[in-house]
């Protein structure tokens, strides 16, 4: 039998409000242990929770971001269970009236069809203490530190409409997106301010049932959620096939092994409304702030690029993808340069050099118009394709303006007919066995003569003339 | 100077501020009231030798309105009931002239009935919780005791008003308070609630009935109205009471202060050791129920939260037709300081617990010169935030009281 994944995503994004959600402490959870606490957060006796305005604003920046409605009214309940690492007893939580629902985002599926996934809900909640065990001596201790404790999440609950773990991943990267433009969120899976559950069942193709499901935690990649994903259906798949019943339980993504592993059973306690805590009621003017602070998302620019600039799907989604980028390209694109080739530079060149130097645009020198300086000499046959690779690079490392660079460097394309048919002489006298075995009829020769002809001009050469003379001599 | 009243007596009770409304007044506080300093146990091993970091914000109010901080008066454990309370012996005993008690079921009427003082339960939300330890957080607020009921006035205009560290109080402006002047008008219309006069026996409502028949002949119009679902009250109290309390007491679990279990296994038996051996029976019961209704019987929980809504409501409409309500304060045959077990200590505060439910402010009046064996107390309500119109009725039907007892 043929079976068909049923999958839904839980994410808690850490909140980079300047304080805590119900005291004055920083939101740092990165330093030294206990220092941002007080007796809010540790709840000592006599404590009333206070509540972060920045918090509610930056949960509703997002809430809006994910084209969710938010709620005339809610209100935090009191989620009742007993751990080291929640100082009161209770986590506060929106569980009965949540600060936003009825969201959705746009994918692009593996079928290359526009898909739209939705959001049941999103609501607000405090994050719990961070646990260390370690020992002392020979006996295990473990310590707890109280600055998360306290800082604000949202929890985004997606509708289980994802299929495949290609849908899972394209979500998680356009939810990045859509919050790291509203500003309030790093929204960094590797730091942990982005968390990724999963709840994956499986069903017959064909049918519409909802199965029991599992849920897998602890990726801390998009590219994990992905293979927890894989490992997970096909697990599950063989757990089935061979009458094995799914009971329902949590899975730890193990990612050096890949593989999910059991772990014990969640206790779940019951949620009570929180007396304390005043409810939140948002009026229209407030909301209409909220929405005047918006940028234009990346889901409508990615629309506009597709129409303005004629960029691909694919173009226009990876332009868009962070706001720096996307900005910057339409600087350049003012430059009067071709929209598709700036943005094919951008992703195969520039973003990958960010990536791997754990860098953004600015902590480099490059600029929109410098960036353009060394597009119009590659569209000019100035330099060839792979002289610009140097320059960009060279480009992002020191002040120099492009043509300098070119200059100095020789980089300058060789475009002179007699220059690059003496060098073609040259070769083809050296190599006359090869020159024999292509009249023979193997073609590939001329790829290695067009080889040896770039080697000589240290990679100068204008390719297309190179090709044209090689043609002409070798018939 | 008798040592079982306090836990805690400040050595340098004097204020600075000599002018100020309370300007020589002695005041003594209850050990879940937080002074910076002094010992904050709420009478509960939980919090054993905890001691407060922050003054509360009432203390800050106390103080800067020229009060003397006498100490803290031993109280119930976590001030569920008056059992363990001796807040009237330090005022009926001289000590104080002022007394604050969590009112979180009737306590500061209850205990002030059966000593023969005024006892004042504000409105919910207008004096800041900043700082006080509580159980039930929807329902307790900070109560008043005292001789006099311009003291009773001169607290609350003292200690009320917003308090930007509390986000829980009302938005509403909150009532002003100053000594009521003679009003020569109209003498108001009083209402008495019939389903709570069918549960009084003969003699607690053989001694209400003598109280109301002399404001009557005061010219107070007395009007009899019906509450249909007066019954319910004490068991919607009693399931979000103890619910509450469960969750305001799942902090108490030994590991940054208070009592400690010598020895477990882990952390869980470290929590079950600890919190078995802090709680008192009748606490412990309490949060039992609190517990079973939040993990067993959630909707039982959610019937009493839809019940209490209707109660307020119902509540509110009575007064299109009075001023005030009119109710004894307590029973005579439940009594408060014998109450061991949660039906009991429910039992005897049956007549107080409706204001706590609905957030309405109330006031005992004594009735001066009656022995308070036999005085079951008069207890006047009025709608949230009328605290101030409450008082001067208050003062108008003691003098109404006392002046008749002089004839």
């Amino acid at each position: 039998m043929k079976y068909e994944a049923v999958i839904g995503l839980e994410i808690h994004v850490q909140l980079n409000s300047a304080t805590k959600l119900f005291c004055d402490c920083h939101n740092r959870p990165g330093d030294q242990p206990n220092q941002n606490t007080c007796p809010i957060c540790l709840w000592l006796p006599g404590a009333l929770p206070k509540f972060s305005r920045e918090a509610l604003e930056k949960a509703t920046l997002a809430c809006l971001a994910l084209n969710c409605t938010i709620q005339k009214e809610s209100a935090f309940d009191q989620k009742v269970y007993y751990y080291p690492d929640l100082p009161k007893g209770f986590q506060l939580s929106q569980h009965h009236r949540p600060l936003a629902k009825n969201g959705w985002l746009d994918i692009l599926g593996e079928d290359n069809d526009v898909k739209r996934l939705r959001i049941h809900h999103i609501h607000m909640e405090e994050d719990v203490a961070r646990l260390v065990h370690e020992t002392e001596g020979r006996t295990p201790v473990s310590l707890v530190d109280f600055n998360r404790a306290g800082t604000p999440l949202i929890e985004i609950v997606t509708e289980p409409d994802m299929r495949t773990p290609h849908d899972a991943m394209e979500f998680v990267r356009a939810l990045r997106a859509q919050l790291r433009y509203t500003g309030s969120s790093d929204c960094s899976m590797e730091q942990g301010t982005l968390r990724v559950d999963a709840n994956i069942s499986l069903r017959p193709e064909g049918t519409d049932a909802f199965n029991t499901k599992v849920e897998v935690k602890n990726m801390n990649s998009i590219r994990n959620v992905a293979d927890a994903i894989t490992y997970e259906i096909r697990r599950q798949t063989e757990c089935l096939e061979s009458g094995e019943p799914i009971v329902l339980h949590t899975r730890l993504w193990d990612s050096e092994k890949n593989v999910t592993t059991a772990m014990r059973g969640k206790f779940s306690g019951p949620c009570i409304p929180d007396p304390s805590v005043p409810r939140i009621v948002v009026t229209d003017a407030w909301l209409q702030e909220m929405l005047n602070r918006l940028p234009e998302m990346p889901g409508q620019k990615s629309a506009r690029f597709l129409k303005e600039y004629g960029l691909t799907y694919e173009e226009a989604s990876s332009m868009t993808q962070e706001q720096e980028l996307s900005e910057f390209f339409e600087e350049v694109v003012k430059e009067n340069l071709p929209p598709r080739k700036i943005a094919s530079w951008m992703a195969t060149h520039l973003v990958p050099f960010l990536r791997d130097n754990n860098m953004t645009i600015k902590d480099t020198p490059l600029t929109p118009k410098r960036f353009a300086g060394l597009l119009f000499m590659l569209e000019n046959d100035v330099i060839n394709a792979n002289a610009a690779k140097e320059v960009l690079t060279r480009l992002l490392s020191s002040d120099q303006s492009p043509e300098e660079i070119v200059e100095k460097g020789r980089l300058r394309q060789v475009s002179d007919n007699a220059e690059l048919e003496a060098l073609i002489d040259r070769i083809l006298a050296d190599h006359p066995s090869d020159v024999e075995d292509y009249r023979n009829g193997n073609p590939k020769v001329k790829g290695f003569f067009m080889g040896l002809a770039m080697k000589a001009s240290q990679g100068k050469a204008n390719p297309k003339l190179l090709k044209e003379i090689l043609t002409k001599r070798l018939s | 100077m008798a040592p079982d009243i306090f836990t805690y007596k400040n050595p340098l009770p004097q204020t600075s501020t000599e002018s100020g409304v309370l300007a020589g007044k002695k005041v003594v506080i209850q050990p879940n009231m937080s002074v910076c300093g002094w010992l904050t146990d709420a009478g509960s091993l939980a919090l054993e030798g905890f001691v407060a970091l922050e003054d509360a914000t009432v203390i800050t109010r106390l103080r800067n309105a020229g009060a003397s901080l006498i100490g803290s008066t031993r109280m119930s454990e976590l001030g569920f009931g008056i059992s363990g309370d001796r807040g009237t012996q330090a005022l009926c005993g001289g000590e104080a002239d002022i007394a604050l008690i969590t009112d979180t079921m009737g306590e500061a009427r209850v205990a002030a009935a059966t000593s023969g003082l005024f006892g004042f339960k504000p409105s919910y939300g207008i004096i800041s919780r900043l700082g006080l330890i509580g159980l039930v957080p929807s329902m307790e607020c900070y109560g008043i005791m005292a001789k006099s009921p311009e003291d009773i006035i001169a607290t609350i205009g003292a200690i009320t008003g917003k308090d930007e560290n509390d986000f829980s109080m009302p938005d509403e402006d909150l009532p002003g308070f100053s000594m009521p002047e003679e009003s020569p008008g109209t003498k108001g219309v009083s209402g008495v609630i019939k389903e709570c006069l069918s549960i009084l026996n003969d003699t607690e409502l053989r001694a209400f009935e003598s109280v109301i028949a002399k404001i009557e002949e005061a010219g107070v119009t007395v009007k009899e109205v019906s509450l249909e679902n007066f019954r319910f009250f004490q068991a919607v109290h009693n399931v979000i009471g103890s619910v509450e309390a469960s969750s305001s007491a799942g902090k108490y679990d030994g590991v940054r202060y208070g009592h400690r279990a010598a020895s477990a296994r882990n952390w869980n038996e470290m929590y079950l050791n600890s919190r078995g051996e802090s709680f008192g029976l009748l606490v412990k019961a309490f949060l039992f129920q609190g517990a079973y209704f939040q993990f067993e019987n959630y909707p039982a929980f959610e019937n009493a939260c839809r019940i209490r809504r209707r109660l307020i409501r119902d509540t509110e409409k009575l007064f299109e037709h009075i001023d005030v309500l009119a109710l004894p304060t307590r029973r005579l045959h439940h009594d408060p300081a014998r109450a061991a077990t949660v039906r009991e200590t429910y039992d005897a505060f049956l007549l107080t617990l409706p204001a706590n439910v609905t957030g309405q402010p109330s006031l005992q009046i004594p009735s001066l010169g009656l022995d308070p064996g036999a005085d079951p107390g008069l207890q006047i309500m009025s709608p949230p935030l009328s605290d101030a119109r409450l008082l001067a009725t208050g003062m108008r039907i003691s003098s109404i009281i006392q002046g008749a007892k002089k004839t």
